[in-house]
């Protein structure tokens, strides 16, 4: 396994269409947010919905066949009861497999996944492109809690009045949190579903809100 | 800003619906305003007319990740049937922002002469190299002081033999002009001749004149 691969897919340069999202964060402050709060709703994010992502994400880097990427989408999007989130998670999976089949044309079951035509949500998606990359369970849940932390670290740059230094120290505070939850993540194979109604709420509200930046 | 490619879009398509499968991809910077608008012009269906936000990154949707972009395509096409051609509508702008070759075939830059007309002497990848300039709203010049003549001048001297047109949404005779370019455009691609060409990068370059 190349250090690097996993840099590489930690890297928002990499295109996968992740720009566009904040991970739930344009709502959330929309819904009365203060800033000083958004490192506790990044941590309530990585406890629930970003702990199940990484579970997902280490299993689906386990998977040898489409099939048991296929189960794993189904164990996913039942646990992602906003349709928006399973749209937004889906675009996002969509971009990631687009640029890593792009590399690695003819790794299985990463090509099958993608002809498949499925949901390809984005946890999925990231655990086959890991395999691809020869990296290990653990770092695809680590890609997909740093990621799920990142994403509205760096949007809230764009919504709040506010030092990408500042935004960018949240991650360096949450890193120690997040080696944890990585572990736990990869450890065992057991699917958790911890759930989030509020921001399952508000994500249904936000795709049909006036004048937002993010699509979720 | 303000330029017109909504408009322009719409003109395209009202004029090309009846002879091509048309489909347009809308890039916002907030929500979808302008593939609102283009449904409201009803010039197509609503179901061919795709939005796509950006999250504050307009640029980097069209240029340096067109993830959500081919995307919309994709879905455009998997509910559309194929299309003959997808206009894609870039969000907001400035005078830096290109379209990749790997999104777009062919590009349009859109200046407005109410905008000022030093804009073309100015330059920058859309004005210099995209492979129409279209300088819009002419019909507005006299009353704003501007010199369409030398916009023109300045343009022609900025892209060499790349074609710049001079429109009047008003003017028949311009619009005719657009829609020849982009029917050549399609013909071309058809016959294999049309390569995409990477007007940027946005930093000032300089190219041999004698290539």
């Amino acid at each position: 396994m190349s250090v690097v691969l996993e840099l590489l897919l930690a890297d928002a340069r990499t295109p996968t269409g992740g720009h566009a999202h904040s991970g739930g964060l344009e709502a959330a402050l929309a819904a009365g947010l203060t800033l000083t709060e958004v490192p506790a709703f990044i941590r309530a994010r990585l406890r629930t919905v970003g702990r199940v992502e990484a579970a997902i994400a280490a299993s689906a880097a386990r998977a040898a066949t489409v099939d048991e990427l296929l189960d794993l989408e189904l164990e996913l999007a039942a646990r992602t009861p906003a349709e928006p989130l399973r749209r937004a998670s889906g675009a996002l999976g969509a971009g990631l497999l687009r640029t890593a089949c792009a590399w690695w044309p003819s790794a299985q079951p990463l090509t099958g996944y993608r002809a498949a035509g499925s949901l390809t949500l984005r946890p999925v998606a990231l655990g086959a492109v890991a395999r691809a990359a020869a990296l290990a369970p653990v770092a695809a849940a680590r890609l997909s809690l740093y990621d799920d932390a990142a994403i509205v670290a760096s949007a809230a740059v764009k919504l709040t009045a506010l030092d990408a230094a500042v935004a960018s120290g949240w991650l360096v505070s949450l890193a120690p949190e997040i080696d944890e939850l990585v572990a736990a993540a990869a450890g065992d194979g057991v699917l958790p579903s911890s759930s989030t109604p509020l921001l399952d709420r508000r994500a249904v509200a936000h795709a049909i809100a006036e004048r937002r930046l993010f699509v979720s | 800003m303000g330029t017109g490619k909504s408009s322009l879009i719409a003109t395209l398509c009202r004029k090309l619906a009846g002879e091509l499968e048309l489909g347009v991809v809308t890039n916002d910077i907030y929500t979808d305003e302008d593939a609102r608008f283009l449904r409201a012009e009803g010039v197509l269906p609503a179901a061919r007319i795709e939005a796509v936000q950006t999250g504050c990154c307009p640029h980097t949707a069209i240029r340096d990740d067109i993830s959500a972009n081919l995307l919309a395509v994709e879905e455009l096409e998997r509910t559309q049937g194929p299309l003959s051609v997808v206009f894609i509508e870039s969000g907001g702008d400035n005078l830096t922002a290109a379209f990749s070759p790997a999104l777009a075939d062919t590009q349009i830059f859109v200046l407005d002469c109410a905008g000022g007309d030093d804009v073309p002497r100015k330059g920058g990848p859309g004005v210099t190299r995209a492979d129409l300039l279209v300088i819009n709203k002419v019909d507005l010049a006299p009353y704003v002081g501007a010199s369409v003549e030398l916009m023109l001048s300045d343009a022609r001297a900025q892209r060499g033999s790349r074609e710049v047109i001079a429109l009047s949404l008003r003017d028949d005779g311009s619009v005719e002009s657009l829609t020849a370019w982009a029917r050549a455009q399609l013909v071309s691609w058809r016959a294999g001749t049309l390569s995409p060409v990477d007007p940027g990068p946005p930093a000032p370059h300089v190219h041999d004149s004698s290539v």
